[in-house]
């Protein structure tokens, strides 16, 4: 995934966060997800103006402050993360 | 500051497939599920689109000028629905239209109910059909489409096209047939459409979901078509059955009560009472050969609830709205994830405190 692309949520996607985990809806594709808490965390930070290599690194932040994992580990997971966003069209 | 957790396990998330951050599971909910008795398949919802009235491919395509124009009405006669806190007045009905939906919907048919909460002008579509049905080897999904345009919601299938101003508390359905299963299925599958926006709009939900009365208290299972809304009612001989497809779910004071609406279909018996109850729980079900219940928890209960509403899912402002009405029914209301098989023995389970 290109790092200095500009991620943006799809703006036809509903979503609310309870308890940590955001619930997804996206009426163009007919489907609601759930997207766990790290995950999350991650959601939460692409906003229409962070690159993909802003969001890994601000999310990066967040996250290894509460779970035991290796940075290039958790860089790797977001990025498979938000390659999935991508492909169920909740990113673009 | 959390415990530490195993990163990838998570939530009980595993990591089929990809990333493991978006549940699985869940990526089965889909709203074309309702096709059972109202798809939403090949749904369009473009705010604003204007679209010519053109036959395309044998289809009627209405238009906001195919309203505008003067409609002829079945009769003069009218009746008035009470379904939860919504009345609904029905009128433009001919003697034997009106005569049959007394009959029908009898025990929500109401005389005395002042101003109706929206009234539906019925008339004669003037056309032999909407949608033209497509066929094929394995047929195909119910069809509904519909437009948002402004505070108007038009919609139309093969043999309606109607509008909803939830605003101006009117609608419009026109009706290619004046009697037999064509008039049923359109007028019960508008009808549908309107209840469930309407009571979004009060704070409640319609609920793809079976509505079982124990004890005084309301029990809501709920569930793709196949997952045992009709076997839980089968099940329950003695009980009140409020519903076995769609149950209403009714913001009341501080909490919620459950009712039946009495628009079922030929295949699903109307409610033989329009009372509402206090919802105990909510049940997502699922067919196993044990029989136990497990917390639906926060974010989960609220995509299994949102994903099991019809008809409001498929636009992003009405959804949102649903899913915030869903997340505060929960705060009231325990979800459970029910794992039954076709006995009697899951009450034991449901009813525990």
């Amino acid at each position: 995934m290109d790092q200095s692309a500009v991620l943006t949520k799809n703006p036809n996607v509903a979503y609310r966060i309870y308890d940590g985990e955001a619930t997804v809806v996206m009426p163009d594709r007919s489907e609601v997800k759930v997207v766990n808490a790290i995950g999350s965390v991650v959601w939460d930070k692409i906003d229409g103006k962070r690159t993909v290599g802003q969001i890994v690194e601000s999310a990066l932040e967040a996250v290894l402050r509460d779970y035991e994992v290796t940075p290039d580990e958790l860089r790797r997971d977001i990025l498979t993360f938000l390659g999935d966003l991508r492909e169920h069209g909740m990113v673009s | 500051m959390p415990p530490c957790a195993p990163f990838h396990t998570q939530n009980d998330l595993d990591r089929r497939g990809g990333s493991g951050y978006i549940s699985p599971d869940l990526e089965a909910i889909c709203i074309d599920w309702v096709g059972a008795n109202l798809g939403v398949r090949d749904h369009v919802m473009s705010p604003g689109l204007e679209i010519s009235p053109a036959r395309v491919g044998g289809e009627f395509l209405p238009d906001e000028g195919y309203f505008a124009s003067p409609g002829e009405a079945f009769g003069p006669r009218s009746v008035t629905l009470s379904i939860g806190p919504i009345v609904i007045g029905l009128a433009g009905l001919s003697t034997r239209q009106a005569e049959g939906l007394d009959s029908r919907y009898h025990p929500f048919v109401v005389r005395e109910a002042g101003a109706p909460d929206v009234r539906v002008s019925l008339r004669r579509a003037g056309v032999d059909r909407f949608l033209q049905f497509r066929g094929g080897p394995g047929g195909e999904t119910y069809r509904l489409e519909s437009r948002l345009s402004g505070p108007r919601l038009t919609l139309w299938s093969y043999e309606f096209a109607g509008f909803i101003e939830a605003s101006a508390r009117r609608a419009d359905l026109a009706l290619t047939s004046d009697e037999g299963p064509l008039f049923d299925r359109g007028l019960e599958n508008f009808l549908r459409v309107l209840t469930s926006s309407f009571i979004l709009e009060r704070g409640g939900f319609l609920l793809h979901a079976s509505g079982i009365v124990r004890g005084g208290k309301a029990y809501v299972f709920f569930g793709p078509s196949g997952s045992g809304k009709t076997t839980v009612t089968d099940l329950s001989p003695d009980d009140v059955v409020l519903s076995d497809d769609l149950t209403l779910v009714i913001r009341s004071g501080g909490g919620y009560q459950a009712a039946g609406i009495p628009f079922g279909l030929a295949h699903h018996r109307v409610p033989e009472t329009r009372a509402s109850f206090p919802v105990a729980s909510f049940n997502r079900l699922v067919q196993s050969t044990d029989v136990r219940r497990e917390p639906l928890p926060g974010a989960r209960a609220v995509a299994e609830l949102a994903g099991s509403l019809p008809f409001v899912m498929q636009e992003t402002a009405q959804s949102a709205l649903a899913v915030d009405v869903v997340a505060r029914a929960l705060e009231q209301v325990p979800a459970w994830r029910l794992y039954f098989r076709k006995d009697g023995d899951f009450w034991n389970v449901v009813e525990e405190r």
